[in-house]
């Protein structure tokens, strides 16, 4: 199955329109926010701007939530209590949640921008990375660039064939077909007979079997296409489109040194305003405030806290368990949604054989094998030192089984799996990390699986305000999984929140207590 | 609106090679399990393979930020009834496993058929330190998904 071939490929338009500029709070007006992630750090930034009290309540010991990066020296403990060390060496890393930024996210680029977070290239598609089947071409795996190329071709040689027989006349005038045909041999790399077969327009698409050099020996080699019956067969088709994805599109970009890096800066911007190790245990509000009790679960006290407003950005997974004071309509909406299964796993080898023996820098390559994705990295091209590999990212019943099994198995399995693509992986393999999301404490899940009837009956009644509490977060939004979501999912909130905040209160300025 | 219409297409997408799929696991997928495998598995082999992802080895559940249930000692296990209403439309953040109401997205669903779901609940409530006598039925499964 081509599970994440597909990748998080649904169009998804950030409504992102630049940066908010809230007008001043009310005096002495109060916020508090839950979860220190993307939309709660979001929500905490702009609306302490506009001059609110606001505090923060972290579950974790650290600030970014699902944007994470995992490091040489960092130890992370799953539910379970299976802990595992990482072992990269300095400036290795993966990235267990989010690795990617679509230049449409603009609301990310923008906090990135403002919080000093520099941004390179991520490479999406990589005409040299493979797509691979452990059904078809004998199990080997093919480059990206000879099937896109043949798939195009027999596809252009066959409605080119078809217009030649006046099979399409009565929808395509003369004219038209002159300049479909003109069209289908330059996009198909069809020869002047209108037929793709090995020849120069071809393997300028698709490759040469040896490449055209300078000199007496220059003189290249003609590959031969695949032919259309094994391409159709193979299945390898479903992972052409992918890179054409509207949130896969060139260009994308990545934090230097890892995604981890946004959450990291909005936690030194934000200082003290976070608290830390705080297990939120219950929400309350009346008309007059909100309360959140939490636990120290560092120090094991219990204690509440107090404001006017709540931004709350639990994940439903976790939200879902809370005992909390909210009215039925938003209850049931956040007790509506399960959460997807998701397993990264970062591997370390000892050289970067991807690109020194293979030609592949950057990119992607996609497998039916269960781990489905191999990620090279955009980063530290033509190191001579070691390199990590997203060694598999893993969804539905792949996803299930390797969230149970315990992190070095799944370890193993990635390896085991991608020895099928990549040989060396036996001789070259030092280490690696392996995050299943039902497993991450603090989050129970990987993103919040909306349908199309449980969006029409709970999405609205999940967003809109109640009392004094409104969610944010991916799950309130139309980009599930994407951290754009977090963030416009927040703005849209505080919006709201702030109106909400001066209709309530005085004309004098003083807090309102409505 | 082009979110739905590119889902529908993955989904009709995906539906087309999982058909071709369905075999015995292949030693290439280093004892992963394919949708083929879990149509015929007994309980023992979906709980090791699925629900302890999140109960855990011993059913002992866990706890972090919030929690998944223990299914050791747990007195709703008593029912069995809501046990298959459970795993059949899924509760919370835990998914649903009935063909019905399983959910997708540009991954297949997991799915587990009636008696794959009668077999794992039979296998929990009589391990884990649990002695139920009665058992649940692919039959009154079905009954229950409704």
């Amino acid at each position: 199955m081509y599970q994440s071939m597909q990748s998080l490929g649904f169009a998804a338009e950030s409504n992102f329109k630049g940066p908010v500029k809230l007008s001043a709070a009310p005096k002495g007006a109060s916020a508090l926010v839950l979860g220190a992630g993307l939309a709660g750090m979001v929500a905490a930034y702009e609306l302490r701007q506009a001059g609110y009290r606001v505090q923060v309540l972290e579950y974790n010991a650290r600030a970014g939530g699902r944007n994470w990066t995992l490091r040489g020296g960092d130890r992370y403990t799953e539910l379970g209590g299976f802990t595992q060390e990482c072992r990269f060496d300095p400036g290795l890393y993966i990235n267990p949640g989010p690795w990617r930024l679509p230049y449409h996210h603009r609301g990310m680029l923008s906090y990135c921008q403002r919080l000093g977070v520099a941004l390179e290239p991520f490479l999406q598609v990589n005409y040299n990375a493979y797509v691979h089947s452990s059904r078809a071409f004998g199990g080997k795996p093919q480059r990206l660039r000879t099937v896109k190329a043949d798939y195009h071709g027999h596809i252009a040689e066959l409605l080119a064939k078809s217009v030649q027989g006046h099979q399409l006349d009565a929808e395509v005038t003369a004219e038209d077909q002159e300049k479909l045909l003109a069209s289908l041999r330059f996009w198909g790399a069809l020869d002047k007979n209108l037929k793709y077969v090995r020849g120069d327009a071809s393997n300028d698409r698709r490759g040469f079997a040896r490449d055209p050099g300078g000199g007496l020996k220059g003189r290249p080699t003609l590959s031969e296409p695949v032919g259309l019956h094994d391409l159709l067969q193979s299945g390898l088709w479903s992972a052409l489109p992918i890179g054409e994805l509207y949130d896969m599109q060139t260009a994308l970009f990545q934090p230097v040194g890892g995604m981890g890096k946004i959450g990291e800066a909005f936690a030194r911007e934000l200082g003290p305003l976070i608290r830390y190790n705080a297990k939120v245990i219950e929400i309350q509000q009346d008309a007059r405030g909100v309360s959140a009790t939490f636990e120290d679960t560092a120090a094991h006290g219990r204690q509440t806290v107090q404001a006017d407003w709540c931004v709350c950005t639990i994940p439903l997974s976790i939200l879902s368990q809370i005992p909390m004071k909210v009215g039925q309509a938003m209850s049931e909406a956040i007790a509506a949604v399960p959460y997807a299964a998701s397993v990264k796993v970062g591997l370390q080898f000892k050289r970067r054989f991807w690109e020194q023996d293979e030609q592949i820098y950057g990119g992607i390559t996609y497998t039916d094998l269960p781990i489905s994705t191999i990620g090279y990295p955009s980063t530290g091209l033509f190191g001579g030192g070691k390199g990590v590999l997203l060694g598999g990212y893993i969804w539905g019943l792949d996803g299930a089984q390797f969230t149970a099994m315990p992190p070095e198995e799944r370890v193993r399995t990635a390896v085991e799996n991608g020895t099928h693509i990549h040989p060396q992986y036996v001789q070259e393999f030092e280490n690696g990390v392996a995050v299943a999301w039902h497993r991450a404490p603090f989050a129970l899940g990987c993103f919040g699986l909306w349908t199309e009837s449980t969006r029409a009956q709970h999405y609205d009644n999940l967003c809109q305000f109640d009392g004094r509490i409104v969610l944010a977060g991916e799950h309130a939004s139309y980009l599930p999984a994407w951290q754009e979501g977090a963030v416009t999912s927040a703005l849209d909130a505080i919006d709201r929140l702030h109106r909400r905040a001066l209709a309530a209160a005085p004309a004098t300025g003083s807090r309102g207590t409505t | 609106m082009t979110t739905t219409r590119n889902r529908g297409a993955i989904a009709a997408l995906l539906l087309l090679i999982c058909a071709a799929g369905a075999s015995p696991a292949r030693a290439d997928r280093a004892g992963t399990a394919d949708a083929g495998d879990l149509a015929t598995a007994d309980g023992q082999y979906i709980y090791s393979h699925i629900c302890q992802g999140c109960h855990m080895a011993q059913g002992q559940g866990a706890e972090g930020a919030g929690h998944y249930p223990a299914l050791a000692g747990n007195p709703a296990l008593v029912s069995w009834q809501y046990m298959a209403l459970t795993i059949i439309n899924g509760r919370r953040n835990m998914p649903a496993f009935s063909a019905k109401h399983a959910v997708g997205f540009f991954f297949a669903p997991v799915v587990l058929g009636d008696a794959q779901i009668a077999a794992v609940i039979n296998y929990v409530r009589t391990h884990f330190g649990n002695d139920f006598k009665d058992a649940a039925t692919a039959d009154g499964v079905h009954a229950l998904d409704r």
